[in-house]
Parts: C-alpha cells; structure tokens; sequence
C-alpha cells in the first residue's frame, strides 16, 4: 500500500503545482466580474470539452437510435416511422441467437487467452537479460502493423493451396493433405481468435509491464526475507499489486475485441453463412447484403447496449478501486 | 496538455465542418445553372477511369457550356456509397450500377425515355431492354453486358482421356471423375458470397429452375432448385470439385484455372482478359455451351449493369443529363468502353462497331438471345441476392439444401 500513497503524493502535488499559476492569473478579472458570470466560468473550460463530446459521440448515437426506429428503403430513402418494427424483425431472425452466443466466446476466449499470454509476457519483459530492448520493440511490431494487414497475412498462410501453415504441418508429418482452415467455422473461429490474441498481446502485455514497474523491489525482499517461495510470491504479492493494471486492461480488451470488425471481415467475412460472425460483422452484412439498414441500426443498438453494461461494470469497478485506496 | 490537445480537436472538426459547408455551397450553386452534372462510376479495373476521364473531356469540348463531374467508386464500396448519397440526398445526376428497380420503386430516378434521345432508346438489343423496366416501363439504361460459358482446359481433359466438354450433369460428373483420377481439380464450384448467386442459377437454370415461377412470382424453393443443389452438393462430397465451394470466391476458381489447375467450371465474357492473359496467356483452353440436366437445351446467364439517372431540382437537371447520355451512347464511345474492358455491347451500333477478337466473343454473343437474367427488375431482388450470397453455399456443406432455398424464400417476402 506504502506504493500507492507515493504514488498518490506525487499525483496531488503535481496537481495542486499545476493549479496554482492559473488561479494566480484569474483572481483580478474574477473580482471584476459579476457572480452569475463567475459561476458560468468552468463552462470556458469544459465547453470545448463538451462540444468535443456532444458532437463526436452524442450525436452519433442520437442518430443511430433514430435510424432503427426509421422505416428506410433498400435504396435509402427513409419511408417514415417504423416504431419497433426493425426490433421485431432482428429478435425473429434466426441467426441471432449464434451469432451472440459466439460474440460472447469470442469476447471471453480473446480477453482471457490475451491476459494470461500477457501477464507471462509482461514478466519475461521485466526480467533482466541481455537483448530485453530488442526484446520489447519486437513485441510492439503486430501493435503497430495494420490489423487489416495482419489479417490479409494470416489469411494467406491459412490457405488451402498457398498456406504457408499447412505447408509446415505437412513437412512436419503433422497432416497427411492440406485443410482449408477456414472453410470450417470452428476452425476457422479459432483461427481468429488466435489472431485477435495476437494483435492484442503487445497492448496488454504494456500495460502490464508497466503495471510491475509500480510493484516496489522491497516488497518482493520483504518476501523473500520472510521465506516465500517464487510461486507464493506471485500469488500474494505481484498478482495483488498488479489489479489495477490487471483491470484497465481487462476492460479496454473487452471493449476492443468487442468491436473488433477487421479481422473476421477479412479472414471469413463471417461465413460460410453465418456461421463465423459476431454481431459487429453481423450489422454490416444486415445493411448491406439484407438491404435492411434499419434493422442493422437496431442491431446497432443493442450492441452499443452491451457495450454500455461492460462500461457501467467499469464504473463501478473504478469506484470499487476509489474505495480500496 | 490534454486541454491543448481537445483545442486542436475542436479546431480541425470545425475547420472540417466548414470546408464541408464551403464544398456543398459551391456544388448547389454550379447545379442551378442545369448545366454541370454528377457522374459516379463504377470501376471495372484500372482502365476505366482514364477512359470516363477522356470521355468527359471530349464532352465537354464539344458541348460547351456542360459540366460533368467524374467520381469513380470500387465495386466493393458501392452499395454503402449509393445508400448514402440517397440518404442524405446527395444522389448523383447519373450512377453507372448493377441495380434500378427499387429507385424506380422509391421514385428517384427517371424514366429511359426522359433522359434519352429515340434513336438511343431504339438502339437497345431488346433482351436488354425487357430487363430494364419496373411495371412495364423502361428505367434503367441497359450499359455493358456479360454471358457465361462453360471453360474447359483442354491438356487437362486430354490427359484424363476425356474427348469433348460434356454437354449433360451426367456427363460432367463422369468427365470429374476422370480427371480426379487423372490428379487435377475436376470442377470449379465458386459458392462464396462473392459471387454465389451467379453461380447458382447456372446450374438452377439449366435445369428448369430459377429465381421466380410461370407468372413471374418468387420461387427460390421450388423442386427444380432443390434437385440442383442436391446434384451440385453430390459433387462435392464426392470430391470433384475444389475443396469447400462455399468459402470459395469466383476469383479464386478463376485465377486457378488460369494456372491450369482446375479442368472445367462456368466462366465469364471476361475471364480471358481478366484471369488468363495475365497469367498464362498460352493457357490451352475451349469454350462450351453450358451443361444442361439433359444435355438439350442450354441457356447462359446474361448479366448486365445499367445507367440510371436521378431526378434532381424538379427536373433542372434533365437536359444537361440527356445531352450527356446521348454522347455516351454513341457508336464509338460506347464500343470503345466495352473493348477497353472486355465485355458485350447492349446496343446494335456498338455490338456491329466491335468487329475485332470475334472469335473469342461470337460464341458469348451467339448464346445471348437464350440467356436468362437475374430478375433485377424486382425491388426485392437486392435482399435476395444478398441472402443468397451469404446461404446458398452451406446447401453443399453441412446445410439442409432445402431448408436453405426455404429461408432465402422467406426473404422475398420482406418489403425491402
């Protein structure tokens, strides 16, 4: 705990060093200023803020409720008010309840293989060995490649004719004749989601680095002084410490895979059938292979409805933490 | 810093919002004078904007006075572009597309006759023409067409000891499995949402089937169709296709038998410019009618885009539209759009203008009075394909072939 306080310290003294100035150089106008201008004065600082935000995200959404209560053609003039209509017609198409049930094992499998792949990485990372800088670039190459790019490459080396991976199972004695990978769904899902782990690792092993940077090397003496063993000492002292960190990057993962589009779209394009989709890929190929804009945007919304209860799981997540310090 | 930071944010969308004012300020004031147009185009391949490029150029000059601004649009892109443009009503003057009915349906566009000089409208080789109109009028404005036959690789049928392309499904099941034997890819069979539908109603086609019945209805799932994906679903459990037809793209089908892996399939008008000059341009291949259940009669599959003009400014932009069709319709323009990109004229003129490589196209033209079209002359028929894309191809896989002409039916059913 002695490390959160620090660390707390250092936040507030930053914090009040950073008010000081600006409080000094608005004193005068203050007094020569009406109360009711003065109370409207946070309004200068949080306006453009505030527009930011009403423009780029209320909007938006604003819209896209509007559109999936909308009646709208194929061509897409909008033909008046549709009322639930749009929601009736996404609760009854039968394709649904797939396509949720495996935005759900997406999600979950992506994020946890991610997490555990990355707290492994996160350690060899903050072990000293020679190379560990050229260790760490090479682990921000599949964050800074293209998602797209990666998974056009990853299509490839899957390919039936072409695949470099069935090439090397097949040199290895591992297969007897080339399988086309992502014809078949399974497969073909767990494919993506090894590509979605892949994209996402250099991210949350970051975050967990620097999650351990944090940790203090006292801590881990005090341990060892006390006679706890190296697996004791990661149960009890480094996984604790590492929550918050832990947490941050369990909750930006969920959002992110969540809306991940690229990869499937380009790998499968979520079939055959539907058999490959999440409801991201699923909404598109609502409005643009069904020609039913409408129901895409219900679709829409509801998705954007699961994202808001992962966000509010999150609020309340962070005042669980407000409580703990 | 971070209040710095969402200054700059702040700035560059405003300045955005702002340019984007500017832009659609100048393009409504270029629009009232009825004399500069908005062309968007489809892009075919590399070729086609130079040419639209060099076409408007050419319009201009000899029309002054007119303008045409030129967008050319992926196929890829087009639909959500398209739905976009009429959603925010920022339709373009003329849309070079693959679809019209439901705009007819909607009221957005005009009708042939307004925006076509009659000798133009006359110009239209009437199987073009009959797919052109929604309840009997004529909308859209039939632009490049394209047939289907069946390719066949000669070395590859040679070598598995088959004489001549089969002309019935038995006979291509028995020249498959002779070339299976032989160690090649006996069919291509593209059933990936590329370009399933096609595909499909080959086969359904040549057998009595099809997308509507006697009197024009819907009837994706009748009995004809079921026997088609049955026999089709055979042939790929047996093997004689390449491996998992419904994650195959025609692309890929095509690209294979231009490297000479795959012995026969349905190809396309453009398939030697497109697939096989640019690989193996000494590829030794024949042309076919395509197969039919009894080897009788055989129809191909006649594709065709079209050019559809929107209404716009209670009709000020009619004029400007017409004097600009017309051009495009001319003999030489529109015969050297279809040699640039390697398809079949719509219209008399340009078919007779097109006298060079006619021993590669005669048989594609020959077929065109037999061929059967998509029924994009039905507003559902978008969604339609759209579920056909994405369903059909499980028929050979692990679906139900009936069940999954059942659910494409019910699509019809949708108002769209």
């Amino acid at each position: 705990m002695a490390v959160q306080d620090t660390a707390l310290h250092a936040a507030g003294d930053g914090g009040r060093k950073g008010r000081s100035p600006a409080a000094d150089g608005h004193i005068r106008p203050r007094k020569l200023s009406k109360r009711g201008v003065r109370a409207l004065e946070p309004l200068l600082w949080i306006g453009p803020a505030l527009a930011l935000i009403l423009v780029v995200v209320v909007w938006p959404v604003v819209e896209m409720v509007r559109t999936s209560l909308m009646d709208i053609s194929s061509t897409g003039l909008t033909r008046g008010f549709a009322g639930a209509g749009n929601y009736t017609d996404l609760f009854a198409e039968p394709d649904l309840p797939g396509v949720l049930l495996r935005t759900l094992i997406w999600v979950l499998g992506v994020v946890t293989v991610t997490l555990l792949l990355a707290l492994g990485l996160a350690q060899l990372l903050s072990a000293r060995f020679p190379g560990r800088r050229l260790v760490r670039w090479a682990l921000i190459v599949p964050w800074a490649a293209s998602v797209l790019m990666t998974a056009l490459i990853w299509r490839w080396m899957l390919n039936n004719f072409y695949g470099l991976v069935n090439r090397v199972l097949m040199d290895l004695g591992i297969l007897d004749a080339p399988v086309n990978w992502l014809a078949h769904p399974a497969q073909a899902f767990a494919w993506m989601m090894a590509v979605a782990v892949f994209v996402s690792l250099p991210f949350t092993a970051f975050v967990l680095l620097s999650g351990l940077g944090t940790i203090p090397a006292e801590v881990h003496e005090a341990a060892r002084v006390d006679g706890a063993g190296p697996l004791r000492t990661y149960l009890s002292i480094t996984l604790p410490l590492l929550r918050p960190a832990l947490l941050v990057a369990a909750i930006i993962n969920v959002i992110n895979v969540f809306n991940s589009f690229p990869i499937i779209w380009s790998m499968t394009r979520g079939g055959p059938g539907f058999a490959t989709d999440t409801t991201t890929t699923y909404l598109y190929k609502l409005a643009f292979d069904n020609q039913a804009i409408g129901e895409s945007a219900a679709m829409a919304v509801v998705n954007f409805a699961l994202i808001l209860v992962v966000v509010a799981f999150y609020l309340r997540a962070v005042r669980w933490r407000e409580e703990v310090v | 810093m971070r209040r710095h930071f969402v200054g700059i944010a702040i700035g560059l969308s405003l300045s955005a919002g702002l340019t984007g004012c500017g832009k659609g300020g100048s393009a409504t004031d270029d629009e009232s004078d009825g004399k500069t147009i908005r062309f968007v185009a489809a892009k075919y391949d590399d070729d086609t904007q130079p040419y639209w490029e060099k076409l408007i150029e050419d319009f201009e000059a000899k029309n002054s006075g007119y303008r045409v601004d030129l967008e050319i649009v992926d196929w890829e892109q087009m639909d959500s572009k398209v739905k976009t443009y009429v959603q925010t009503k920022q339709q373009p003057d003329v849309l070079n597309y693959n679809k019209f009915s439901d705009f007819a349906r909607d009221g957005l566009i005009y009708k042939a006759e307004e925006v076509l000089s009659p000798k133009v409208l006359g110009d239209f080789l009437p199987v073009f023409a009959d797919q052109a109109g929604y309840e009997g009028v004529q909308y859209g404005l039939p632009f490049i067409s394209s047939a289907r036959l069946f390719f066949y690789n000669k070395d590859i049928f040679d070598k598995a000891g088959v004489s001549a392309p089969p002309s019935d499904w038995a006979g291509v099941e028995a020249a498959a499995e002779k070339i299976k034997e032989a160690g090649s890819i006996p069919l291509g069979l593209p059933l990936g949402a590329e370009e399933a539908q096609a595909e499909f109603s080959i086969w359904a086609m040549n057998n009595g089937g099809g997308w509507t019945g006697a009197s024009g209805e819907w009837a994706v799932d009748q009995s004809a169709n079921v026997e088609t994906l049955n026999f089709l679903r055979k042939l790929t459990k047996a093997g004689l296709t390449q491996p998992n037809p419904e994650a195959t793209n025609r692309k890929d089908v095509f690209n294979q038998f231009a490297q000479g892996k795959i012995g026969m399939l349905n190809g396309a008008v453009f398939m030697r410019k497109g697939f096989i000059d640019s690989v193996d341009k000494n590829l030794n291949y024949g042309v076919a009618p395509l197969p039919s259940k009894d080897g009788s009669t055989h129809h191909t599959l006649g594709v065709q885009d079209y050019l559809v003009a929107f209404k716009k400014d209670e009709g000020k932009n009619r004029e400007a539209v017409n004097t600009f069709l017309d051009f495009v319709y001319q003999k030489e323009n529109a015969s050297e759009f279809l040699s640039t990109e390697g398809f079949l004229s719509v219209t008399k003129s340009a078919g007779e203008a097109l006298s060079s490589d006619a021993d590669y196209y005669k048989p594609f033209v020959d077929a065109l009075p037999g061929a059967r079209f998509a029924p994009t002359d039905k507003p559902e028929w978008a969604a339609v394909e759209g579920a056909v894309k994405q369903r059909i191809g499980t028929a050979v896989a692990g679906g139900d072939p009936e069940k999954v002409l059942a659910d494409i039916q019910q699509t019809t059913e949708k108002d769209g």
